[in-house]
């Protein structure tokens, strides 16, 4: 049987209540040193396909759900949804050679949650926007179109002024939703434009007794006038806020949240979701 | 400590589609077979290929914009870009790829391009 891993906790105790995880496996903790890794025995091979969508999204909730109840009483570093262990000296393994890692990352992540915030931006309207300020202003630069060569070349240029204004655009508009959330946060990561529409994707690492005053400048921002639309999400496991500096050679132990952000955006948005 | 969870949209269907489109830039494994095996490795090869014909697009841009080409040197850097430009159009069509599927996703770095 192998071994399920769920995450990293400050404490080599065992639990407090019994715990079932994915496929009704009994949650456990295996110590080491003073941390420990909380698992599961693990025999299923949940595989991401289409076939297998539904008992693979049952599992991703299922594994939310431990690392949910954990953050109760721990400080939890969530391990990667589907991160399986072979033997309990392969885990062991793990954890001597990430050992001090984990210990720097269960310090930095105490008493921390996460929040996310994604907005969408009308890309098309902003694009058309740059191509209406790009045709009314006078250019240094100027390309005859006497060859299909330098027609070619007019066009790009044309094209590369167009991003560049937009991405400068995008730019601005990143910064003005950051200022909202940038005092409050200790730690953020910030995505933009994964897509044309997508503007920001962002993770903010919060301090706990600071969730209302993060809640709070989400209010003001949704309450600014202006064409951007947000999900707001959280308060979460540190999912995105654990750092190794030893890299993991053929495996990324961490982060489930943009698997779990896509399948709660499909179960619905706007409610207020207590854990287990 | 509950976690009291926040889940707040007025635009729910429009964040499924992005979040659908950045996690579908690429397939999570490689699906070889002796059917698609071809196809794969064009795509990976035409990635690389694409990006190293934008960089190089994107750096003439610049020459341009800084004012430090000639009509001649535009010219000829023009004639360049096409021929590459069109000959890549012509790869995609044999292989059967779309600009979309030329990319990589380099996991925390985001998209190659």
């Amino acid at each position: 049987m192998k071994i399920y891993a769920y995450g990293i906790i400050d404490s080599n105790s065992g639990m407090d209540e019994p715990l079932r995880g994915l496929g009704e496996a009994s949650v456990y903790n295996i110590p080491y040193r003073d941390i420990g890794i909380i698992v599961g025995a693990y025999g299923h091979t949940p595989l991401l396909s289409d076939e297998a969508k539904e008992k693979t999204d049952t599992y991703i909730l299922e594994h939310e759900r431990i690392v949910e109840r954990l953050t109760e009483g721990f400080t939890v570093l969530p391990m990667r949804f589907l991160t399986v262990f072979n033997t309990k000296e392969d885990l062991l393994s793990m954890a001597e050679l990430y050992y001090e890692d984990f210990k720097n990352n269960l310090a930095r992540l105490h008493n921390k949650v996460e929040f996310g915030m994604k907005v969408i931006w009308p890309a098309d309207t902003i694009k058309q926007r740059v191509v209406d300020v790009y045709h009314k202003t006078k250019h240094n630069v100027s390309i005859s179109t006497e060859s299909p060569a330098k027609t070619f070349v007019k066009e790009k240029f044309q094209e590369h002024i167009i991003e560049k204004e937009f991405q400068e655009e995008a730019n601005r508009c990143v910064i003005a939703v950051d200022d909202h959330f940038n005092k409050i946060a200790c730690e953020k990561k910030l995505k933009k434009l994964q897509t044309e529409n997508l503007l920001l994707n962002a993770s903010y690492l919060v301090d706990k007794d600071r969730q209302n005053d993060f809640k709070q400048a989400f209010e003001q921002l949704k309450n600014t006038p202006g064409d951007l639309k947000f999900l707001f999400s959280g308060p979460w496991p540190c999912y995105n806020f654990v750092t190794l500096t030893k890299k993991p050679s053929s495996v990324d132990y961490f982060n489930t949240e943009d698997m779990l952000g896509r399948l709660l955006a499909q179960q619905g948005f706007a409610q207020e979701r207590n854990s287990v | 400590m509950t976690m009291n969870r926040t889940i707040e949209t007025d635009s729910q269907e429009a964040f499924i589609e992005e979040i659908e489109k950045i996690q579908d830039a690429l397939p999570k494994r490689i699906d070889a077979n002796s059917k698609n095996v071809e196809k794969g490795l064009a795509k990976l090869v035409l990635t690389l290929v694409e990006l190293i014909r934008k960089l190089l697009e994107k750096q003439a841009m610049r020459r341009i914009e800084g004012g430090s080409l000639s009509e001649e040197e535009i010219e000829q850097m023009g004639e360049t870009l096409l021929k590459l430009e069109n000959k890549m159009k012509e790869l995609k069509e044999i292989f059967g790829l779309k600009d979309e599927e030329l990319n990589l996703n380099l996991g925390p770095l985001g998209d190659l391009m």
